[in-house]
This record gives C-alpha cells, sequence and structure tokens, in this order.
C-alpha cells in the first residue's frame, strides 16, 4: 500500500493552532530537506542536530510571516541557507590548508585528479567529497556557498538567487571569484605535492 | 575548458557521487524541536521591526547628544540682560500708561 501524501496546508494549519503533534510531523516531513542543506554547508566543528534544530525553531518562531507566496519547502530552504551562512560568517579564522592536512585517500583522489594519470574509481567519491569540503572551507562563506549550490547541488544561477537573495549578477561575481581562489589553492598544493 | 576547470569538474561530479547518510531524523529530534517551539512565545509580523529597535536607539542617542552640542551656547550664555529692558511691570508698558 502506497503512503498517504504528507497534506503540508493543514499541517501548517494546525501547526498555527499550536498543535504539537503536527508540529512534530512538520519536522519529521521536512527534516531530509532541512538535513541535507545543512550537511552540504556544515561549519566546522558544528554539530549537525545543533544547526537543524536551530532552522527548525526559527521556522516555527517566523511561522506568522510566511504569507505563501513561496512554496513552504523554499522557504524552509531559505531559512536553513542563511542560518548555516551566518554561522559560516561566524567562523571568522580559516585554518591555513596545507597538504599535510590531507587524509591518504584524499591525497590520492587530488594527485590523480591533477595528474589525470588514472580514473578514479568510485571508491573514491567519499574521499572526493571530504576534500571538496576542506577545499571549499578555505572560501569566503558566501563564495563557498555560491560554489557548493552551483557544483555539487547543481543548482542554476537563479535557483541560488532565490535562495539566497543575492542578484544573479552577484551570484556569477562570486562563483568567478570562488573559482580563481579555488585554483589558486590547486597550484599552492601542487608545487607543494612536488617539493 | 582550461586544466583547472577540468579537474574541478572531474572532482565534483565524484564528490557528488559519494553515497549520502540517512536522511530521517533521529530518534525523538521531532518531538524535542516541536515541545522546544511551543515553549518559546510566538513572535508576530511586528517581529521584523526589532532588529532595527537597537540601531534606531543609537540613532535617537546620537541626535540627542547633537542637538544639546548646538544650542549649547545658548543654554549657558547669561540670562540675565533679557530683563535688563529698564521697564519690569509688563503690563505698564502694553497699556502704555507710565
Amino acid at each position: 500500500m502506497a503512503d498517504e501524501p504528507f497534506d503540508l496546508p493543514g499541517c501548517l494549519d494546525r501547526v498555527r493552532r499550536r498543535d504539537q503533534v503536527a508540529s512534530r510531523q512538520l519536522v519529521e516531513h521536512l527534516y531530509p530537506l532541512v538535513i541535507r542543506i545543512v550537511r552540504s554547508h556544515l561549519p566546522r566543528r558544528v554539530a549537525e542536530e545543533d544547526l537543524a534544530q536551530d532552522i527548525f525553531l526559527k521556522m516555527f518562531t517566523r511561522l506568522a510571516q510566511y504569507q505563501g507566496n513561496v512554496p513552504f519547502p523554499h522557504w524552509v530552504s531559505r531559512i536553513a541557507v542563511t542560518t548555516c551562512i551566518d554561522q559560516l560568517r561566524a567562523q571568522k579564522r580559516r585554518p591555513e590548508f596545507r597538504w599535510a592536512d590531507l587524509s591518504e585517500n584524499e591525497a590520492e583522489v587530488l594527485s590523480n585528479v591533477m595528474t589525470d594519470e588514472r580514473d578514479v574509481t568510485p571508491g573514491d567519491a567519499l574521499a572526493a567529497r571530504e576534500l571538496v569540503h576542506k577545499l571549499l572551507g578555505q572560501l569566503k562563506p558566501d563564495d563557498r556557498l555560491v560554489i557548493q549550490l552551483l557544483d555539487l547541488d547543481q543548482k542554476t544561477i537563479a535557483e541560488i538567487s532565490a535562495l539566497t537573495g543575492w542578484n544573479q549578477t552577484l551570484v556569477k561575481v562570486r562563483a568567478f571569484r570562488a573559482r580563481r581562489k579555488l585554483q589558486k589553492l590547486f597550484q599552492e598544493l601542487q608545487s607543494k605535492e612536488k617539493s | 575548458m582550461n586544466s583547472f576547470d577540468h579537474q574541478w569538474q572531474k572532482l565534483t561530479a565524484l564528490a557528488r557521487s559519494a553515497p549520502v547518510d540517512p536522511a530521517a531524523a533521529p530518534f525523538g529530534f521531532a518531538t524535542r524541536v516541536a515541545a522546544r517551539a511551543a515553549a518559546a512565545p510566538a513572535v508576530g509580523p511586528w517581529a521584523f521591526f526589532e532588529r532595527f529597535a537597537l540601531r534606531g536607539l543609537v540613532v535617537a542617542a546620537a541626535f540627542g547628544v547633537a542637538a544639546v552640542a548646538f544650542n549649547y551656547s545658548i543654554l549657558t550664555a547669561d540670562q540675565t540682560d533679557i530683563y535688563a529692558t529698564g521697564t519690569t511691570d509688563s503690563i505698564v508698558e502694553l497699556l502704555d500708561i507710565s
């Protein structure tokens, strides 16, 4: 038997009437969406569950402001993205990135990608994900967010603009700036590897 | 596409293919969040203006200090000469009956 579709408008009505069961159902329904955003933008040393909790609490406190102009999951996504970026901005210093910071697998993946010597295997995927997160950690929070959404979540410029509230030109500028910084990082790592 | 773009696209494509962790809420998470949300006071649409409250207070205080500074000379001026007209009885002066 197929699961019944989730009645989001009905659930929101009940949440507005302070129904705790409906609040719980709403959290469970939106958790996969929120945790996916949290995991892809997770700042260092912040537990994903704590950040997810902050996002849901913001959602409940601002529920009266939701006008229904955009689908509710989009509205929650925006809260999640802005909460993550606030957390990233709060972490002002980024540690210097060194070849020695990479695990053996990450170093191997990076070396393979840089030298194009052999095709990477699916087993390298986890190491690649960790590596990408470490590289993105070197960027400014806003630039990191744009690259994350563009290259990993494969969102369009228009979608990023809607999610962040930044205009499309600003999104393109941030993407360009972030790629230049990443390129510089790659070059530095390459020279360190050779030395 | 330059060398870096090619390498970066290859790396991100590989990262995207990594298996995702389970996305279901941990046991008790939804109940805890719902309870905390219920305990928190409800916030209305006017809460939007709260973020400007402190800045508004600072601006108002700055205007207050500026107003006192600009009028300092008037406030501290010798007030005695305004009575030194030679006439003390304003009713007499008004009716011109002296």
